[in-house]
């Protein structure tokens, strides 16, 4: 006798693979972009940014920071929860940063909707990694992305100098390439082990 | 700004017009240099933060350090701005933790963002930074010009006023009011037709001038154009005329017709429209332009050259619109429109001149009184085909004009009807 439910999951299988790897094809692609965002943004910010070796220091964004050394070691489940979580929050920063260059660079309007749409892709990857981590039974979030952005927004002390704002841009944009990448690195994982 | 001490470059120097935190709001951003749960590490502060800047003026600044190190130095640090370090002699240390820089004569800033001043540590990492904006305050805005099309809306240009590039971001604000009452009011639509111009969409009045003025502003001031005041109906201007033909005046070589419909836009108001008309030889950039054509919507082109394409033209110039007593504004050009002149079919030299038939000289008179013949057609007629008609009309005029010649039929012999010219007319 056929069991209905083996049934079901078989024929979700397909799919399931299916958005996998459509999801990963939009973390590759997004890669790319991210690279180009980058190259853009230092480019409007003026030497010292991107300079060969300037690395200035990293300011504090609580809740927010790139991918740890031990992030390829967690169960992937986990490591797409984070992806997920910091795709999430990435939106919100993203916005603040082009909201800052339309001030600091006004005759850039394409820096700024590089910004824009850099926003709505991290905010749409995030949505993909959500719903195949929903299908593979692994729903579980961590905080919501308006209080991940909330919380990687807030500080105590004094007031932004133009310097550290164009220093905690390059760090936005930095930080959606590396999670980006940190995202389809975990995604060809599920697309090349199967979906277990 | 170190304490106690102004020095020039306060003098010249300027806070920037609103405090980032406002942008950020609510956002609040750490000072650079606050390590991330960090402790032990070196942090400075640049003063002044984001300074503005004249062109030529002097920045005096401090890289001071803090730390919760003992021992923590202000030695070795050095400077680097727009990523090129700066030499040492322009430093000095003020005190242990405060190192010092003067600048002179500064150039204006290389990014409208700003330029990157930075203290470094001494193995060259990024202690602090700070962005000067140095530029000249903007000059007036002039050469303010607006048309209207069809006197549905107003479109401004105007010419900056600085004679070079004021190194820092200019806004440009285009602002306009019904002359004798009512309120200042703010164009919103920029850069319609280029960097440096507005559009006002609607809710214009007639018959009643405007002041319209244009006002620039940046970190270093602001400055205000002369004011224009002007009716938007002597500034109107319409769409090219629509449905622009153009074709051949039968077998005429040497012409073409040019037909054109007036703009429909505005077509229910009384004005006297004037039509300009260029035309040129296909592989040739030198227009002709035929500059009488008024209210009409056809003309014709003579003189042309034959079995030539021609491109043309028209425009339109919506002259006394309401009874305005300006010129208005000439329309863009409408798109062009090809057609070629006919060329008939000639003999080439050395043939096509009937000869005499058998036994009749080829005489010299005969030749000579044809090519006479064949210069006056040209002149005279519309038509490349000859007929006796028309032979028999230039008899006539030769024998008026006291050139007597015996004209023997038998010379012309009626043979001559079927001519390489073509039959008789």
């Amino acid at each position: 006798m056929e069991d209905p439910q083996a049934d079901s999951s078989i024929s979700f299988l397909p799919h399931l693979e299916a958005k996998i790897r459509q999801t990963h094809n939009l973390a590759r692609l997004l890669t790319k972009y991210a690279e180009q965002l980058l190259e853009e943004y230092v480019q409007q910010q003026g030497d010292p940014f991107g300079m060969p070796g300037f690395s200035p220091p990293r300011l504090s964004l609580a809740g927010l920071s790139g991918p740890s050394p031990s992030h390829a070691g967690l169960p992937l489940s986990e490591r797409l929860r984070l992806d997920a979580a910091a795709l999430g929050a990435l939106p919100a920063l993203l916005d603040a940063v082009r909201r800052h260059q339309a001030e600091l660079n006004p005759r850039s309007p394409r820096l700024q909707r590089s910004l824009e749409e850099a926003a709505r892709q991290a905010r749409a990857l995030g949505a993909a990694v959500e719903t195949v981590l929903a299908a593979l039974g692994s729903a579980a979030r961590g905080p919501g992305p308006e209080h991940s952005a909330t919380t990687a927004l807030s500080t105590a002390n004094s007031a932004a100098s133009i310097f550290s704002a164009k220093v905690l841009g390059l760090q936005v944009c930095g930080l959606y390439g590396e999670w980006v990448n940190r995202t389809e690195g975990d995604l060809s994982q599920l697309v090349h082990g199967g979906v277990a | 700004m170190p304490a106690g001490r102004p020095g020039p470059a306060a003098q010249s120097a300027r806070r920037p017009p609103r405090p980032l935190s406002s942008l950020w709001s609510p956002l609040l951003l750490c000072v650079l240099g606050v390590p991330r749960g960090g402790s032990g590490t070196h942090t400075a502060v640049i003063s002044p933060q984001d300074p503005t800047l004249l062109i030529g003026s002097s920045l005096q600044a401090t890289c001071s350090i803090h730390g919760d190190t003992p021992g923590a130095t202000a030695e070795g640090l050095y400077w680097t701005l727009n990523g090129r370090r700066l030499p040492s002699e322009l430093s000095h240390l003020l005190n242990t933790s405060t190192l010092a820089l003067a600048l002179a004569n500064l150039n204006g800033s290389r990014q409208q963002s700003g330029d990157n001043l930075v203290c470094h540590a001494r193995d060259g990492s990024i202690l602090a930074g700070s962005c000067l904006y140095v530029g000249l305050p903007p000059e007036k805005p002039f050469n303010i010009s607006c048309w209207s099309r069809n006197m549905k809306d107003l479109t401004c240009r105007w010419t900056p006023g600085a004679h070079g590039d004021t190194f820092l971001h200019t806004n440009y604000s285009l602002k306009y009011k019904l002359r004798w009452y009512g309120q200042d009011n703010t164009c919103e639509d920029y850069h319609t037709v280029g960097p440096h111009s507005c559009h006002i969409p609607k809710d214009l009045a007639l018959f009643t001038p405007y002041e319209i003025w244009v006002e620039a502003t940046n970190r270093l001031g602001s400055a205000r154009s002369d004011v224009l005041t002007l009716d938007v109906l002597d500034v109107v201007t319409t769409d090219p005329p629509p449905d622009v033909h153009v074709s051949r005046v039968g077998g005429l070589e040497d012409q073409l017709s040019v037909r054109w419909v007036s703009p429909p836009a505005l077509k229910d108001f009384l004005f006297q429209a004037k039509y300009q008309i260029r035309y040129r030889v296909e592989d040739s950039v030198d227009w002709k332009v035929v500059d009488d054509v008024s209210n009409q919507t056809s003309c014709r082109l003579a003189g042309l050259k034959p079995g030539t394409v021609y491109f043309v033209q028209v425009r339109c110039n919506p002259f006394g619109i309401y009874g305005s007593k300006k010129a208005g504004i000439w329309s863009e050009w409408s798109h062009p429109t090809a057609a070629s002149t006919p060329r008939s079919e000639r003999p080439g030299p050395g043939g096509g001149v009937c000869e005499p038939r058998g036994g009749e000289p080829s005489s010299g008179p005969v030749r000579r009184e044809l090519k006479q013949f064949l210069g006056w057609l040209k002149k005279h007629a519309y038509c490349s085909n000859l007929s006796f008609r028309l032979y028999d009309q230039w008899r006539a005029w030769m024998q008026k004009s006291h050139k007597t010649r015996n004209q023997d039929e038998g010379i012309l012999p009626s043979g001559r009807r079927g001519t390489a010219r073509g039959p008789a007319g």
